[in-house]
């Protein structure tokens, strides 16, 4: 047994404890195997003689059984009365009673085993495991019989003048390692036990004092130092070599090469020292002209022009501008052979005359005899050109915008059945078809040598970019220098067709037929 | 010229036997089950139990007949300075008791809940019987005529009966198995 005084000194810190936990009345605990403690405050200052505590333990033989009272003054005005029993049994229900002055006032029903309130964990003490962000914390299990195995325990950790602690439950274990500390920080520690409730059970102990112990300072790995620094070293070298390899591209991207159009005049700032009349003045032999990109381009390659007296000789052709012919001669003649079929074209060719070379030309060749076979003589890179008769309702308008219709169609010119005479101009060769009454017109470069189907009325069309020559538009439309070189020529068939739509400028002059 | 007689046979024969059975550092035949986690679980079974009771009889559930009951209560300072044997053969006797208590209940009660409570507890009680035994302590023997020399309590209820059930085990039968020689021999 304790020693009173020294009893009582640990008393008050526990009735504190306790009537802050327990709401029954009289407050009891043990605080070893072998006692119990039981207490109650009171307004007043009473002799505990006019109290009486009895108890009785149930289930047992015993008969009830009373507890000599002490009273000491708490707190100014109050009076706390303590029992303590000499002797305890543990396992078995308690039956407590108060009496004042022969009045019941308390009555309470406990086990001692499950009133524990121990005294809190000794010896802690805190120390740094090595690795980082640790501290283990150690500590005495209460020295009591068979209790050793039945605590559990709450370990309190915050940073010095921080007011977050965190709380960690151990069981069983008088020692804990904690975790996911801040390093380099001074911690404060304090723990505190309870039994663990399954054999015994009680209050909390009061908190042990708190200990200091500050985490190990964060090191810098060397390893993980040194794989940075190879990372960094291999993604410069990346870099480097990206942008070395890209270098031209980048600085393209960068630095923009102004666009110049040196490559599409030719000998412009070369030779005339960007004088634009000049340059122009060589390429022109007086005619004056605008060139589009593609009449730049291309040079002037010869256009044979097939009259129907057989062939005639090559003549160079000169990208001149048309003028609007107007073969009116030429378009009764044509009517009447056609019949039927589209003439919308020819229909329109009600033009005056324009250059008179060129209706000489056309003149000269009117034959009644058609040549035939002879397309297949032509070479391969001779253009075939459809002249068409342009309307003279369309003023001298020369811009390619003029209307697609048929009616605005510049020189055409009809493929006649062998037979009826046909027109040329110089500037074209008109292909024949050959014993049939239908025209057809075809691109020595779209058909080889013998190949020319008879077809029905189809129309052959040549750009010419000229800028004096109102254009024609028909729905297909070459795309030529006038030049004859590259001339693409499409090719339709178009029977009874409506005239084709106006077609977006192309700088040239389109010639159809149909 | 080794040439046994029968009786120099049966000699060695009765040697060997008791050599066998007394020999030093050899495991008895059951395995001490010191670990006490065992019985804790049982002990936990029984709270279980206890609440169990204490949820479906808001009466008690009296029973017809007032059952004998061990003691449960423990004086540590008289139980610190007991006799181990004595101690096991009161906590086999209780352990007993209590078995034949809760067969005795086992019939008299109708909810088939109850029923795996109370099956589930008798079969602890004789799993711990085992548990027991294997820590070599003497066994009990059941007195032929059903009473039991030591003191015993009688309870009226199903709930009074499973407390004393609970604190038997929490009490004397953990006390005992904690502090039984077979363990502290191992362990040292």
């Amino acid at each position: 047994m304790m020693n009173v005084a020294a009893t009582e000194m640990l008393c008050w810190n526990a009735a504190s404890l306790l009537v802050a936990v327990e709401p029954e009345d009289p407050k009891c605990f043990a605080e070893g195997m072998r006692d119990l403690t039981c207490f109650w405050e009171e307004e007043g200052s009473r002799s505990p003689d006019d109290y009486a505590f009895t108890y009785m333990y149930q289930e047992t033989n015993e008969e009830s059984s009373k507890c000599a009272l002490t009273a000491q003054s708490v707190g100014g005005s109050k009076t706390r009365y303590i029992c303590r029993l000499p002797s305890v049994q543990h396992f078995v229900p308690l039956d407590v009673s108060v009496f004042q002055d022969g009045r019941l006032i308390y009555n309470r029903n406990l086990l001692i085993d499950h009133v524990f309130l121990l005294d809190p964990p000794a010896n802690v003490t805190v120390t740094q495991t090595g690795e980082q962000e640790q501290l283990r914390v150690c500590w005495l299990p209460p020295a009591l019989m068979d209790m050793e195995n039945s605590m559990m325990y709450e370990v309190e950790y915050a940073p010095t003048g921080s007011h977050m602690g965190k709380r960690e439950s151990v069981r069983a274990r008088s020692e804990i390692i904690l975790h996911s500390l801040q390093p380099d920080t001074r911690y404060n520690i304090r723990v505190r036990a309870k039994p663990d409730g399954l054999s015994y059970s009680g209050y909390w102990t009061a908190w042990a004092p708190w200990v200091s112990m500050t985490t190990p300072p964060a090191e810098m790995d060397l390893l993980i130092l040194a794989l940075c620094v190879v990372i960094s070293l291999i993604l410069i070298l990346l870099s480097l070599t990206l942008l070395l390899s890209y270098r031209r591209f980048l600085l393209k991207k960068v630095w923009p090469v102004i666009p110049s159009p040196e490559n599409k005049f030719d000998g412009l700032f070369s030779v005339y020292g960007g004088n634009f009349h000049e340059w122009l003045g060589v390429g022109n032999r007086g005619f004056w002209w605008s060139p589009t990109f593609l009449l730049v381009e291309e040079s002037p390659s010869p256009l044979e022009v097939l009259s129907e007296a057989g062939f005639t000789a090559p003549v160079p052709v000169h990208p001149m501008p048309f003028k609007a012919l107007g073969l009116s001669k030429k378009e009764v003649e044509e009517d009447e052979r056609t019949g039927g079929q589209d003439s919308v074209l020819m229909g329109r060719r009600k033009g005056k005359a324009h250059p008179h070379w060129v209706l000489e030309q056309l003149q000269s060749l009117d034959q009644p005899s058609v040549p035939c076979c002879e397309l297949h003589t032509l070479e391969p890179s001779d253009t075939y050109v459809s002249l068409n008769y342009r309307s003279q309702q369309d003023s001298g308008a020369m811009s390619p915008l003029a209307d697609i219709s048929e009616e605005s169609l510049p020189l055409q010119v009809l493929f006649e059945s062998p037979g009826t005479p046909t027109s040329f101009s110089d500037l074209e060769s008109v292909t024949y078809s050959s014993g049939s009454g239908e025209i057809s017109s075809q691109s020595s470069l779209e058909y080889p040598y013998g190949a020319w189907p008879l077809k029905g009325p189809s129309y052959i069309s040549m750009t010419v970019t000229d800028s004096g020559i109102s254009t024609d538009y028909s729905h297909m439309s070459w795309g030529t220098t006038g030049l004859g070189d590259l001339a693409m020529a499409y090719t339709n068939e178009y029977k009874n067709k409506v005239p084709a739509p106006r077609l977006p400028p192309h700088g040239h002059t389109v010639y159809s037929y149909y | 010229i080794f040439h046994t007689t029968v009786s120099d046979r049966r000699f060695v024969a009765v040697l060997l036997m008791v050599l066998q059975w007394t020999r030093l550092g050899l495991p008895s035949p059951l395995r001490p089950i010191c670990d006490p986690r065992v019985l804790d679980r049982f002990i936990k079974e029984a709270r279980d139990t206890e609440f169990a009771m204490v949820r479906v009889c808001s009466e008690g559930c009296s029973l017809a007949e007032p059952l004998s009951v061990p003691l449960t209560s423990v004086d540590f300072a008289i139980w610190e300075k007991g006799d181990v044997s004595e101690q096991a053969q009161e906590v086999q006797s209780g352990l007993w008791l209590l078995a034949q208590a809760i067969s005795a209940v086992r019939v008299s009660i109708t909810s088939t809940a109850l029923h795996s409570l109370l099956d589930n507890s008798h079969s602890n009680i004789h799993s711990i019987g085992q548990v027991i035994r294997s820590l070599n302590f003497p066994e009990y023997t059941p007195p032929a005529d059903g009473t039991v020399h030591e003191d015993t309590w009688r309870v009226s209820s199903t709930l009074e009966l499973f407390r004393v059930h609970t604190n038997f085990l929490r009490g004397k039968v953990r006390l005992l198995l904690s502090h039984a020689p077979a363990c502290r021999r191992d362990s040292t």
